[in-house]
Protein backbone atom coordinates (compact mmCIF):
# COMPACT_ATOMS: atom_id res chain seq x y z
CA UNK A 1 0.00 0.00 0.00
CA UNK A 2 0.75 3.57 -0.16
CA UNK A 3 0.78 5.72 2.62
CA UNK A 4 0.94 9.98 2.47
CA UNK A 5 3.04 11.15 5.94
CA UNK A 6 2.66 14.85 6.76
CA UNK A 7 5.29 16.28 9.21
CA UNK A 8 7.25 19.27 9.51
CA UNK A 9 9.94 16.96 10.68
CA UNK A 10 11.85 14.95 8.69
CA UNK A 11 12.84 13.01 11.70
CA UNK A 12 8.75 12.08 12.96
CA UNK A 13 8.13 11.38 9.15
CA UNK A 14 10.41 8.33 9.88
CA UNK A 15 9.93 7.71 13.13
CA UNK A 16 5.64 7.51 11.79
CA UNK A 17 7.03 5.18 9.26
CA UNK A 18 9.27 2.83 11.23
CA UNK A 19 5.85 2.67 13.44
CA UNK A 20 4.01 1.94 10.67
CA UNK A 21 6.06 -1.23 9.25
CA UNK A 22 6.64 -2.23 12.56
CA UNK A 23 2.49 -2.22 12.56
CA UNK A 24 2.85 -5.27 10.19
CA UNK A 25 1.92 -2.89 6.99
CA UNK A 26 3.50 -3.06 3.84
CA UNK A 27 4.16 0.25 2.45
CA UNK A 28 5.47 0.20 -0.94
CA UNK A 29 5.50 3.68 -1.36
CA UNK A 30 5.43 6.24 1.33
CA UNK A 31 4.87 9.78 -0.21
CA UNK A 32 5.99 12.83 2.81
CA UNK A 33 4.62 16.14 2.89
CA UNK A 34 6.42 18.70 5.40
CA UNK A 35 2.94 20.93 5.64
CA UNK A 36 -0.92 20.81 4.44
CA UNK A 37 -0.16 22.46 0.60
CA UNK A 38 2.57 20.15 -0.29
CA UNK A 39 0.00 16.91 1.53
CA UNK A 40 -3.01 18.35 -1.24
CA UNK A 41 -0.85 18.72 -4.02
CA UNK A 42 0.25 15.35 -3.51
CA UNK A 43 -3.26 14.09 -2.91
CA UNK A 44 -4.25 15.79 -6.39
CA UNK A 45 -1.31 14.66 -8.39
CA UNK A 46 -2.79 11.12 -6.82
CA UNK A 47 -6.15 11.00 -8.17
CA UNK A 48 -6.97 8.42 -10.89
CA UNK A 49 -3.03 6.37 -10.12
CA UNK A 50 -3.60 2.84 -10.34
CA UNK A 51 -2.88 2.40 -7.01
CA UNK A 52 -3.68 5.56 -4.87
CA UNK A 53 -2.70 6.75 -1.27
CA UNK A 54 -4.68 4.10 0.94
CA UNK A 55 -3.66 5.78 4.40
CA UNK A 56 -3.20 9.35 5.86
CA UNK A 57 -0.82 10.14 9.07
CA UNK A 58 -1.00 13.70 9.73
CA UNK A 59 0.76 16.26 11.96
CA UNK A 60 -1.11 19.50 12.84
CA UNK A 61 0.64 22.00 14.02
CA UNK A 62 3.40 23.14 10.76
CA UNK A 63 4.00 25.97 9.06
CA UNK A 64 2.22 27.18 5.64
CA UNK A 65 -0.91 25.21 6.05
CA UNK A 66 -1.76 23.18 9.46
CA UNK A 67 -3.50 19.50 9.80
CA UNK A 68 -6.56 21.21 10.27
CA UNK A 69 -6.50 23.46 7.25
CA UNK A 70 -5.51 20.29 5.37
CA UNK A 71 -8.11 18.17 6.71
CA UNK A 72 -10.96 20.84 5.96
CA UNK A 73 -9.77 21.67 2.47
CA UNK A 74 -9.54 18.10 1.71
CA UNK A 75 -13.25 17.79 2.64
CA UNK A 76 -14.33 20.53 0.37
CA UNK A 77 -12.42 19.20 -2.56
CA UNK A 78 -13.59 16.10 -2.18
CA UNK A 79 -10.15 14.49 -2.09
CA UNK A 80 -9.03 10.65 -1.11
CA UNK A 81 -12.76 10.36 -0.05
CA UNK A 82 -13.14 7.17 1.88
CA UNK A 83 -9.18 7.26 2.85
CA UNK A 84 -8.74 7.09 6.54
CA UNK A 85 -6.87 9.92 8.11
CA UNK A 86 -4.76 9.65 11.40
CA UNK A 87 -3.80 12.67 13.14
CA UNK A 88 -0.54 12.36 15.11
CA UNK A 89 0.24 15.40 17.12
CA UNK A 90 1.25 16.87 20.10
CA UNK A 91 -2.04 19.29 20.41
CA UNK A 92 -4.56 16.93 22.37
CA UNK A 93 -6.61 19.40 23.57
CA UNK A 94 -10.17 18.71 23.14
CA UNK A 95 -10.81 21.74 20.69
CA UNK A 96 -8.43 20.11 18.48
CA UNK A 97 -9.74 16.56 18.65
CA UNK A 98 -13.42 17.94 17.60
CA UNK A 99 -12.25 20.39 15.09
CA UNK A 100 -10.37 16.98 13.53
CA UNK A 101 -12.99 14.57 13.43
CA UNK A 102 -15.28 17.10 12.56
CA UNK A 103 -13.19 17.52 9.00
CA UNK A 104 -12.95 13.79 8.57
CA UNK A 105 -9.87 12.34 11.07
CA UNK A 106 -10.82 9.01 11.76
CA UNK A 107 -7.86 8.46 14.08
CA UNK A 108 -6.06 10.62 16.45
CA UNK A 109 -2.78 9.64 18.28
CA UNK A 110 -1.05 12.24 20.73
CA UNK A 111 2.65 12.52 20.77
CA UNK A 112 4.65 11.09 22.44
CA UNK A 113 3.77 8.15 20.68
CA UNK A 114 4.43 4.05 20.90
CA UNK A 115 4.79 1.63 18.03
CA UNK A 116 1.50 -0.75 19.48
CA UNK A 117 -0.44 2.67 19.74
CA UNK A 118 0.26 3.63 16.11
CA UNK A 119 -0.24 0.11 15.23
CA UNK A 120 -3.82 0.11 17.60
CA UNK A 121 -5.33 3.16 16.12
CA UNK A 122 -4.69 2.63 12.60
CA UNK A 123 -4.82 -1.74 11.90
CA UNK A 124 -8.36 -1.12 12.39
CA UNK A 125 -8.74 1.73 9.65
CA UNK A 126 -7.31 0.06 7.35
CA UNK A 127 -9.37 -2.99 7.67
CA UNK A 128 -12.84 -1.35 8.02
CA UNK A 129 -11.96 0.69 4.73
CA UNK B 1 12.23 28.40 55.95
CA UNK B 2 8.10 28.32 55.07
CA UNK B 3 7.48 26.70 52.14
CA UNK B 4 5.80 29.71 49.87
CA UNK B 5 2.81 29.85 47.42
CA UNK B 6 5.07 30.07 44.65
CA UNK B 7 7.52 27.48 45.68
CA UNK B 8 4.34 25.36 45.50
CA UNK B 9 3.61 26.59 41.88
CA UNK B 10 7.19 26.16 40.77
CA UNK B 11 7.32 22.73 42.43
CA UNK B 12 4.63 22.03 40.22
CA UNK B 13 5.01 23.16 37.06
CA UNK B 14 8.58 20.73 37.10
CA UNK B 15 7.10 17.85 38.57
CA UNK B 16 4.60 18.00 35.64
CA UNK B 17 7.52 18.72 33.13
CA UNK B 18 9.61 15.90 34.99
CA UNK B 19 6.72 13.74 33.72
CA UNK B 20 6.67 15.19 29.85
CA UNK B 21 10.42 14.73 29.82
CA UNK B 22 10.44 11.39 31.17
CA UNK B 23 6.78 10.39 28.93
CA UNK B 24 9.07 11.70 26.01
CA UNK B 25 11.84 9.35 26.73
CA UNK B 26 10.53 6.39 27.59
CA UNK B 27 8.20 6.13 25.18
CA UNK B 28 9.65 7.58 21.75
CA UNK B 29 14.12 6.56 22.50
CA UNK B 30 13.05 3.79 24.69
CA UNK B 31 15.16 4.98 27.31
CA UNK B 32 15.19 6.59 30.75
CA UNK B 33 15.23 10.37 31.39
CA UNK B 34 15.70 11.74 35.26
CA UNK B 35 15.93 15.12 36.38
CA UNK B 36 19.03 16.23 37.80
CA UNK B 37 19.55 18.03 41.35
CA UNK B 38 22.39 20.51 40.26
CA UNK B 39 23.00 22.09 36.72
CA UNK B 40 25.29 21.23 34.58
CA UNK B 41 27.19 23.21 32.11
CA UNK B 42 26.36 22.42 28.64
CA UNK B 43 28.83 23.79 25.81
CA UNK B 44 28.38 23.86 22.10
CA UNK B 45 24.69 24.35 22.22
CA UNK B 46 21.63 23.07 19.93
CA UNK B 47 18.57 24.52 21.58
CA UNK B 48 14.91 24.33 19.99
CA UNK B 49 12.55 26.95 21.06
CA UNK B 50 8.70 26.28 21.33
CA UNK B 51 6.69 29.47 22.40
CA UNK B 52 3.33 29.67 24.10
CA UNK B 53 0.51 31.63 23.26
CA UNK B 54 -3.18 32.23 24.39
CA UNK B 55 -4.11 31.21 28.15
CA UNK B 56 -0.25 30.74 29.04
CA UNK B 57 2.69 33.29 27.34
CA UNK B 58 5.68 32.13 27.79
CA UNK B 59 8.08 29.02 26.40
CA UNK B 60 9.68 25.70 26.42
CA UNK B 61 13.67 25.71 25.54
CA UNK B 62 15.35 22.32 25.24
CA UNK B 63 19.33 22.65 24.91
CA UNK B 64 22.03 20.10 24.40
CA UNK B 65 25.66 19.89 22.93
CA UNK B 66 25.98 18.80 19.88
CA UNK B 67 26.93 14.81 21.00
CA UNK B 68 24.06 15.05 23.46
CA UNK B 69 21.92 15.96 20.39
CA UNK B 70 23.67 13.40 18.32
CA UNK B 71 22.96 10.63 20.68
CA UNK B 72 19.07 11.22 21.18
CA UNK B 73 18.80 12.01 17.24
CA UNK B 74 20.28 8.49 16.92
CA UNK B 75 18.11 7.00 19.52
CA UNK B 76 14.91 8.60 18.01
CA UNK B 77 15.89 7.06 14.69
CA UNK B 78 17.40 4.55 15.09
CA UNK B 79 20.48 4.90 13.22
CA UNK B 80 23.97 6.78 13.65
CA UNK B 81 24.35 10.24 12.42
CA UNK B 82 26.50 12.83 11.88
CA UNK B 83 26.53 16.24 14.32
CA UNK B 84 26.50 18.03 11.23
CA UNK B 85 23.48 16.63 9.61
CA UNK B 86 20.33 18.28 9.97
CA UNK B 87 18.79 15.66 11.17
CA UNK B 88 20.25 15.71 14.56
CA UNK B 89 18.96 19.33 14.94
CA UNK B 90 15.31 18.23 13.66
CA UNK B 91 15.06 15.73 16.61
CA UNK B 92 15.73 18.49 19.22
CA UNK B 93 13.28 20.68 17.72
CA UNK B 94 10.88 17.28 17.74
CA UNK B 95 12.15 16.19 21.38
CA UNK B 96 11.11 20.24 22.45
CA UNK B 97 7.80 19.93 20.75
CA UNK B 98 7.08 16.70 22.45
CA UNK B 99 8.15 17.72 26.08
CA UNK B 100 6.03 21.12 25.71
CA UNK B 101 2.99 19.44 24.21
CA UNK B 102 3.09 16.93 26.78
CA UNK B 103 3.77 19.61 29.66
CA UNK B 104 1.02 21.21 28.05
CA UNK B 105 -1.27 18.64 28.24
CA UNK B 106 -0.71 17.77 31.90
CA UNK B 107 -2.08 21.33 32.83
CA UNK B 108 -5.95 21.79 34.07
CA UNK B 109 -7.77 21.93 30.85
CA UNK B 110 -8.24 25.78 30.69
CA UNK B 111 -4.80 26.50 31.00
CA UNK B 112 -4.52 23.76 27.97
CA UNK B 113 -6.12 26.05 25.48
CA UNK B 114 -2.55 27.25 24.57
CA UNK B 115 -1.12 27.13 21.26
CA UNK B 116 2.61 26.04 20.68
CA UNK B 117 4.28 27.00 17.67
CA UNK B 118 6.25 25.14 15.41
CA UNK B 119 10.30 24.77 16.84
CA UNK B 120 12.92 26.98 16.08
CA UNK B 121 16.28 25.58 16.18
CA UNK B 122 19.28 27.82 16.71
CA UNK B 123 23.15 26.74 17.20
CA UNK B 124 23.58 30.44 18.98
CA UNK B 125 25.40 29.97 22.49
CA UNK B 126 24.05 33.16 23.80
CA UNK B 127 20.42 32.22 23.55
CA UNK B 128 18.35 32.73 26.70
CA UNK B 129 14.81 32.64 27.25
CA UNK B 130 12.73 35.66 26.52
CA UNK B 131 10.39 35.94 29.12
CA UNK B 132 11.26 37.45 32.73
CA UNK B 133 10.51 34.50 35.24
CA UNK B 134 12.57 31.19 34.74
CA UNK B 135 12.72 27.52 35.67
CA UNK B 136 15.21 25.65 34.32
CA UNK B 137 16.08 22.22 35.01
CA UNK B 138 18.94 19.48 34.05
CA UNK B 139 18.18 15.91 32.76
CA UNK B 140 19.99 12.83 31.64
CA UNK B 141 19.53 9.99 30.30
CA UNK B 142 22.75 6.44 29.83
CA UNK B 143 24.90 9.81 31.53
CA UNK B 144 24.14 11.92 28.69
CA UNK B 145 23.32 15.17 29.79
CA UNK B 146 20.51 17.49 28.63
CA UNK B 147 18.57 21.01 29.61
CA UNK B 148 14.97 22.41 29.92
CA UNK B 149 13.52 26.11 30.45
CA UNK B 150 10.68 27.25 31.15
CA UNK B 151 10.16 30.80 31.07
CA UNK B 152 6.75 33.00 31.56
Amino acid sequence: MRALIIDDSAVMRKVIERALRQAGLELLEVVQASNGEEALQALRADKGVASPIALIMSDINMPVMDGLQFLETRRDENLAPGVPVVMITTEGSEPFVLRAIAAGAQGYICKPFTADQVKARVLPLLNAA
Amino acid sequence: MAVTETDHIQEDLMSRLDSAVSEVFEMMLDRNCTPLTTEVDINEWITARIRFSGAITGECLVYASQTVAQVAAEALLGTISDPSDPMVDDAVGELCNMIAGGWKSKLDPNAAVTLISVPAITRDPVLAPHSGITYNRCYAFQGNVFGVSLAF
